[in-house]
C-alpha cells in the first residue's frame, strides 16, 4: 500500500465541506438515529458558525429535527472563527471554539451538540465491529451518501481543480441515488452546484448505485466505479457529460474526506 | 418483431475480466467510456469480424457503424490488405533494420496527402499528435498551444484537463482553450499571448461527443491559416478520426487550406496498427532532431497493410463512396424517425455521421433508441460520431433502417406522443 497525499487540496474548500457536508449531515442523523433524535427532542436552539474567509451557516434544532441554513444572523449561539484553518481545527478536535453570542446556552454546545457530533463521527468513521450490525451498516452508508453528495457541490464550487469540472457542466439536475434508499439532487446553474437532499422531479441525468452494499463498497474504495458500470451495479442515463464531470469532482471527495 | 440479443457469455467474460484487468474493459471500447446505456443492451466482447459485421462471444451479429472506432474503413478482413500483410509477415515484421516498406509507405503518403512533404510513423493517434506538438515547440521555441473546446487529441497528459485523474496543473498550464468557430477569440488569444503560442491544434471540424457535430463556418480555416502564418505559429490538423473519410488528400485539402502538420491513424491501414505524422518541408529537420521512437514503430507488416489500404481507398474513391453510403443511411434513419414522430438530427460528414434524437434534450430518449437498435443487431453509439466502411451494402443499409424503424416503434410505444420527455 502507498499512502495517499493531498495534492492541490485547500483549507477553504475543507471548511465548506466540514460545514455544509459534514455538519450538514446532522440533518439526516436525527432522522435515522433515535439516540440523536432524543437529544434534541425537547430543544429549540440554533448554533451559527461564522468562518472568516469561509462559510457561514446555522444549524437549527427544533424538537427532534435539524436544518442547516446559510447565514448566522438568527442564531442563538454564535461561534466565530478567525480563519478556515481554525474552523477545520474544531472539526478535527484540535481547536476549542469560544462563542461570541449565547453564553447562557453554552451548555447545549458542551453537552447535546458534542454528543450529536460524536454519534455522527461513529457513523461516518465506522469501525469494522459496528459495521457488522446490518442496521448500523445501512444507516452509516446512508449518512455517508448524504455527506458525499453534499461535498460534491462544495468541492465543485470551491476547489480549484474541481471548479474546472463545474465549468464544463451545463445547467440541469443530476439525480444521485441508492436503489431503494436515499436520493439526492445535484443542481447546476451557471456552473454553481447545489445539493438538495431529495429527488428531483425532472432530472437531466441519473446515476444510481444498485444497492446499499455496492454504495458502501464504492465509498470505501473496495470496488471500482468503472467496473461497476460494466456489471450494472452503477446505472447511468441522460446527460452523461454532466455525470462525467460530476464524477471528476467525486474523485476528489475522497481526498478531502479521507 | 426481431429476436432480441442476449449476452450471457459476454457477462461471464466480463466477470472474469474485472478480476485481472482494471475496470474489465478500459477506455473507449468499455461499457463506461463507451456509454453502454443500459449496459445489458450491449455486447462486451467480440469474437470475429468480417466486412461490415462483427459477432460477439454469444454469437450475435451486428452491422457495425463504429468500425472499431474508425480503423475499419474498407471492411473487416479486407482480402487485399490482409494479403499484403501476410506477404510481409513471411518476409519479416519487427526487425533490427527497418524494411524498405517504410520508404514505400512514406512515398505513397507524400504523393497522396496534399500538404505532406514527409511522413513519420508511430502506432497510435496520440503518438503523432504528441509528436506534432513537440515539433511545433521545438521549431518555434514557444510553449503555448491553442485548442478548440470539445477537442479530443489523445490521452497524453497535455491532451487532458486539470481535473482528470493523474493530471497535474503543470501538464496543462500552457494550454489555451477557445470556442470552436470563434475566430475573434482566437485572434484575441494571440494578442494576449504575444510570441508565446507555438501551435493551434484542431480537428478539421468539431466532432466532439454528446453534441451535434459542427462544420467550420465559411472562410474560418482560411482566416486561421493566415493568422497562424502571420503569428509564426504552427497549424496542426488532427485528422486521426476524420482522415481519408473526408478526402483522400487530407481533410485540410477538403476545406481548401494547408496544414503545417497533419496527424493520421484510424483509417490508415484498415486495422493494422500504424499512425503517421505528415508535414511541411520546413519542419522536417526539426522532427529529425527530436528524441522520439518506439519498439514497434517501424514494424513492416502495418506498413505493407497501409500501402495496400491507401491504394485500395484511392481506387474506390473512398471519401465519395463513404459519403454516398452515409447519405443513404442518414436519409433512411431520418425517414424512419419521422414515421414515429421523432426528430432525428444527423450531423457531421455522412461518412462520419453523429446521431441525436432532438425531442429530448437530456439524451435519455436517444439512449433508449440506440439500445433498442443494438439489441436488434445494429451497433450505434449514443455519444460519439459513427464510421462508415466501404463494404457496407445497400442490403445492410436496408436492414439498418428496418431495425431503426422497429426500435423507434418500441420507444414510441413506451413514450406516447402526448408524453413530455423532460
Amino acid at each position: 500500500m502507498v499512502m495517499i497525499g493531498r495534492h492541490n487540496t485547500d483549507e477553504t474548500t475543507m471548511a465548506y465541506i466540514n460545514l455544509y457536508a459534514v455538519l450538514g449531515t446532522l440533518e439526516n442523523l436525527v432522522q435515522v438515529d433515535e439516540e440523536a433524535k432524543a437529544l434534541i427532542q425537547n430543544k429549540k436552539i440554533s448554533v451559527g458558525f461564522a468562518v472568516n474567509g469561509g462559510p457561514a451557516a446555522t444549524l437549527f434544532f427544533d424538537h427532534g429535527s435539524c436544518t442547516l441554513k446559510s447565514g448566522v444572523d438568527h442564531c442563538d449561539i454564535k461561534l466565530p472563527f478567525s480563519s478556515v484553518k481554525k474552523f477545520n481545527g474544531m472539526i478535527d478536535g484540535t481547536v476549542t471554539p469560544i462563542p461570541s453570542r449565547g453564553f447562557t446556552k453554552i451548555k447545549f454546545l458542551l453537552k447535546e451538540f458534542t454528543k450529536l457530533t460524536d454519534i455522527l463521527t461513529r457513523y461516518l468513521r465506522a469501525s469494522e465491529e459496528d459495521l457488522k450490525d446490518p442496521e448500523f451498516f445501512e444507516k452509516s452508508t446512508v449518512l455517508m451518501f448524504y455527506t458525499i453528495v453534499s461535498a460534491i457541490s462544495q468541492i465543485g464550487n470551491h476547489d480549484k481543480v474541481s471548479r474546472t469540472s463545474a465549468s464544463y457542466m451545463q445547467d440541469g439536475i443530476i439525480r444521485v441515488a441508492i436503489a431503494g434508499g436515499p436520493v439526492a439532487s445535484v443542481c447546476v446553474k451557471n456552473h454553481h452546484l447545489t445539493t438538495v437532499k431529495k429527488a428531483p422531479k425532472a432530472p437531466d441525468a441519473k446515476m444510481e448505485f444498485a444497492s446499499i452494499q455496492i454504495a458502501r463498497d464504492l465509498f470505501d474504495g473496495k470496488v471500482n466505479s468503472l467496473a461497476c458500470v460494466g456489471t450494472g451495479d452503477i446505472r447511468m442515463g441522460g446527460m452523461i457529460s454532466m455525470i462525467d464531470n460530476m464524477n471528476r469532482i467525486l474523485d476528489r471527495v475522497g481526498l478531502y474526506l479521507a | 418483431m426481431r429476436k432480441l440479443n442476449t449476452y450471457t457469455k459476454s457477462r461471464e467474460e466480463f466477470a472474469r475480466a474485472v478480476k485481472v484487468i482494471p475496470s474489465g474493459v478500459y477506455g473507449h471500447l468499455g461499457p463506461a467510456e463507451g456509454c453502454f446505456i443500459p449496459v445489458d443492451a450491449f455486447p462486451l466482447f467480440g469474437e470475429r469480424a468480417k466486412g461490415s459485421y462483427f459477432w460477439d462471444v454469444d454469437g450475435n451479429r451486428f452491422i457495425d457503424y463504429m468500425c472499431a472506432y474508425g480503423p475499419n474503413v474498407l471492411g473487416y478482413c479486407d482480402p487485399d490488405v490482409d494479403a499484403a500483410a501476410r506477404a510481409q509477415m513471411e518476409l519479416g515484421n519487427c526487425m533490427t533494420s527497418p524494411s524498405t516498406k517504410m520508404i514505400d509507405f512514406a512515398e505513397l503518403l507524400v504523393d497522396t496527402v496534399h500538404s505532406a512533404d514527409w511522413a513519420f510513423f508511430a502506432k497510435n493517434g496520440n503518438d503523432v499528435t504528441t509528436l506534432a506538438v513537440m515539433t511545433a515547440r521545438a521549431y518555434t521555441h514557444k510553449k503555448k498551444i491553442v485548442f478548440f473546446k470539445g477537442y479530443y487529441h489523445g490521452v497524453s497528459p497535455w491532451t487532458q484537463k486539470i481535473d482528470y485523474a493523474g493530471i497535474l496543473e503543470e501538464d496543462v498550464c500552457n494550454n489555451i482553450y477557445v470556442d470552436w468557430n470563434d475566430y475573434e477569440a482566437l485572434e484575441r488569444v494571440f494578442e494576449e499571448n504575444k510570441d508565446e503560442i507555438a501551435a493551434v491544434i484542431s480537428q478539421p471540424y468539431m466532432h466532439g461527443n454528446f453534441a451535434d457535430n459542427e462544420m467550420p463556418s465559411e472562410g474560418f480555416w482560411q482566416k486561421v491559416r493566415k493568422l497562424c502564418t502571420e503569428k509564426d505559429a504552427v497549424l496542426i490538423i488532427d485528422d486521426v478520426r476524420a482522415g481519408f473519410r473526408m478526402d483522400i488528400a487530407g481533410s485540410d485539402h477538403y476545406f481548401g487550406f494547408e496544414a503545417d502538420l497533419i496527424c493520421f491513424c484510424k483509417a490508415l491501414a484498415n486495422g493494422y496498427n500504424v499512425s503517421a505524422l505528415c508535414g511541411k518541408d520546413f519542419l522536417k529537420n526539426t522532427v529529425s532532431s527530436l528524441s522520439y521512437t518506439g519498439s514497434y514503430w517501424m514494424s513492416a507488416v502495418p506498413f505493407a497493410a497501409g500501402i495496400a489500404c491507401i491504394e485500395k481507398m484511392k481506387k474506390l474513391d473512398i471519401a465519395n463512396l463513404l459519403n454516398e453510403k452515409g447519405t443513404k443511411v442518414k436519409e433512411g434513419l431520418i425517414g424512419a424517425a419521422k414515421k414515429f414522430g421523432f426528430d432525428l438530427h444527423v450531423t457531421g460528414m455522412p461518412s462520419l455521421f453523429y446521431l441525436r434524437i432532438a425531442d429530448d434534450p437530456t439524451l435519455a430518449l436517444h439512449q433508449e433508441w440506440v439500445a433498442e437498435c443494438v439489441k436488434r443487431g445494429v451497433f450505434f453509439t449514443n455519444h460519439h460520431n459513427h464510421f462508415l466502411n466501404a463494404s457496407l451494402t445497400d442490403e445492410d443499409i436496408a436492414e439498418t433502417v428496418a431495425v431503426a424503424e422497429e426500435a423507434f416503434e418500441v420507444v414510441r410505444k413506451r413514450h406516447p406522443m402526448e408524453e413530455q420527455y423532460d
